[in-house]
């Protein structure tokens, strides 16, 4: 039953920062030290968690005009920005041919605005694992993608992200509902 | 003896209980109803007898709380009514000879745990015994020393002890789950606690999202995506150092991913609108390209006790469960009914998938065996997703939507019977993922 548990001492960042180095083929090592606080008393199943701080508290900031910054802000689907969204039918990443017209507006003004780069986002419905959707998010965000660079949008003005299931604009189980959450957004870089 | 009779009325009610389930899949959803009281032993847990220093209670109120819930959670036992209990137990003795058996036959009680703390300068010892009421024996007893933030622990490992006294094997409550949970924000971060969900520690606390975590055997490390940097990432944290590393090779969009038995990774990453599956080692570099299709192969899940990985994929048109040998090999599909299958879970002894279905509008967790057959459904109320085995073999825990918000419940794999649930956060829990049993 005795398990030591040890408080990691001295300076987190002075850590953070000795630790920090590039290593090939991994890339980025970070390693971030938690805070170190006493251990909570015994709670049942169900009780609140402990007031530990959790690790990397990143993720302010970032994109503006992604959908999960609007989400930080509370503001998800208010205010469409220059470009319009494309709807998908279930469990398929194919741009729906009444979609075509949206994404030749789209393409239009990144042509007028040529110093303008897009993130485009996959989004799915509820249905079905969170892994599948967040790979299936991503498939339809290179579909638009490939859209608009037939459309003639250089590839290095576009860039895809998924959010998966994890972003819905509404959250009710209707046929309706799920209809608005399959659906790329075009969110303005810079 | 016991043990066999139990095993066997399980087996049996396996057998009747099967061919209905088969023959129900894919025509909608069942009703599973097999709570019978013939299955379930009557257990009372004393208060431990203070020998010194718990004048307060504090420890016996702990350890019998706990060993409560978990031998109610372990589906084998119905818990009888502390407060019909007719002795006292700091007044009587807690051995054979010293206390009258007829206390606890006259409440029906088939079993019975007894027990002893001692506690000093910050040192607790507990003494735990398990009778059998009807035959007036000892049956197992155990000694735990520990400090007092670990009595708790030493409850759940009684349990499991308790469990194979009476089953023949041990119990899965000395393991850790960690979970997704939406809890006092908007966020989904990423929690671990015990199985029984008792402790629950929240390791992110960033305002993005956090998803998919998956415990080491060891209940050490966790694997999670975040998008901490506004872009999904796998990072692996180690609970004890408190230190994480972030995953970047260079193979796209991060999509999930599992910690293999040794250590070592398989994760799914998209690029270019396809999402693929690789074995990386602990810090992230890429080792071997594990599929190569066009399509999406997601949901990767390793077996603890061997070398098998199962994932879903869409290469038949739609989501199916696939198996391959993480050291080489063929893959093999392994389902065929439903045009849905997805997140895909292995047993501890490689032997048996859970997984999610979609079966008419509902997803649903059905086992199969890991060498492909009749798959037999285990939920049939609600939205189920996300199963993962308990490190003994003999449950599984998901998440369900049955109650209005999600929340993490535990079932017998053998018959799909709900033993608890996990976990009653205020928001939503979600994506249970176990260990092995820990400090072993």
């Amino acid at each position: 039953m005795t398990q030591a548990r040890r408080c990691p001492r001295g300076s987190a960042n002075e850590a953070a920062s000795a630790a920090r180095r590039i290593v090939p083929l991994v890339a980025l090592l970070v390693i971030v030290l938690w805070g170190c606080s006493s251990k909570k008393p015994e709670t049942n199943a169900g009780a609140n968690a402990g007031s530990q701080p959790g690790l990397g508290q990143e993720g302010l900031g970032g994109t503006n005009g992604s959908s999960l910054s609007q989400f930080q802000k509370g503001t998800l689907g208010q205010g469409q920005g220059p470009l319009s969204d494309i709807h998908f039918d279930y469990d398929s990443y194919t741009v729906r041919p009444e979609d075509g017209d949206i994404l030749r507006a789209n393409a239009d003004w990144l042509e007028k605005n040529p110093q303008a780069k897009v993130q485009i986002e996959g989004h799915c419905d509820a249905r079905g694992s969170e892994e599948y959707n967040l790979a299936l998010g991503a498939r339809r965000a290179q579909a638009a993608k490939d859209y608009l660079q037939t459309l003639g949008i250089a590839a290095d003005r576009l860039s895809t992200i998924s959010y998966g299931k994890e972003l819905p604009l509404c959250t009710e189980d209707t046929e309706d509902c799920y209809a608005q959450n399959r659906r790329d957004h075009f969110a303005v870089t810079q | 003896m016991r043990a066999l009779v139990i095993a066997l009325m399980f087996t049996l009610l396996g057998l009747l209980a099967a061919p209905a389930i088969h023959a129900q899949v894919g025509s909608g959803p069942i009703k599973i109803q097999i709570v019978g009281a013939e299955q379930v032993s009557p257990i009372a847990v004393s208060d431990l007898k203070n020998l010194a220093g718990d004048d307060d209670h504090k420890v016996s109120t702990v350890f019998v709380d706990t060993l409560r819930r978990d031998l109610t959670l372990s589906g084998y036992f119905r818990l009888i009514d502390p407060a019909s209990y007719i002795e006292n137990a700091q007044s009587s003795g807690y051995d054979v000879g010293q206390f009258n058996f007829g206390d606890w036959s006259s409440l029906n009680a088939e079993f019975l745990v007894k027990g002893a703390v001692t506690r000093s300068a910050g040192k607790v010892q507990v003494e735990a015994l398990l009778f059998d009421v009807g035959q007036q024996r000892r049956m197992m007893g155990r000694k735990f020393n520990g400090v007092p933030n670990e009595v708790s622990e030493m409850a759940r490992r009684f349990a499991d002890a308790v469990m194979e006294a009476v089953t023949g094997q041990k119990g899965p409550f000395a393991t850790k789950m960690a979970f997704v949970g939406i809890r006092g924000s908007r966020f989904k971060e990423i929690y671990t606690s015990w199985l029984d969900g008792g402790t629950p520690v929240r390791l992110t606390d960033n305002p993005t999202i956090n998803l998919f975590p998956d415990i080491s055997g060891d209940g050490r490390h966790i694997l999670y995506l975040s998008y901490k940097t506004m872009t999904p990432m796998l990072y692996l944290a180690d609970t004890q150092s408190r230190t994480e590393i972030s995953l970047a090779p260079s193979l796209g969009m991060a999509v999930g991913g599992v910690l293999t038995a040794d250590g070592r990774i398989v994760a799914a990453y998209s690029r270019g609108g396809a999402t693929n599956l690789y074995l990386l080692d602990s810090q992230g570099s890429e080792l071997k390209s594990l599929t190569a299709t066009h399509g999406l192969n997601v949901d990767p899940a390793v077996c603890a006790n061997g070398s098998l990985l199962a994932f879903a994929s869409d290469r038949s048109g739609d989501p199916q469960i696939y198996t391959m040998d993480l050291a080489g090999g063929s893959v093999h599909r392994i389902t065929y009914q439903g045009n849905y299958n997805t997140a895909p879970a292995l047993s501890p002894d490689c032997k048996k998938i859970a997984y999610e279905s979609r079966i008419g509008g509902s997803f649903q967790i059905l086992e199969i065996s890991a060498a492909g057959g009749s798959p037999k459904q285990l939920t049939s109320e609600g939205n189920n997703q996300g199963p993962a085995w308990s490190a003994d073999g003999r449950y599984i825990a998901f998440s369900s939507r049955r109650g209005g918000s999600a929340q993490i419940y535990l079932m017998l794999a053998a018959d799909g019977r709900i033993t608890g649930d996990l976990t009653k956060g205020e928001g939503d829990d979600t994506s249970p993922s176990l260990s092995a049993w820990v400090g072993e």
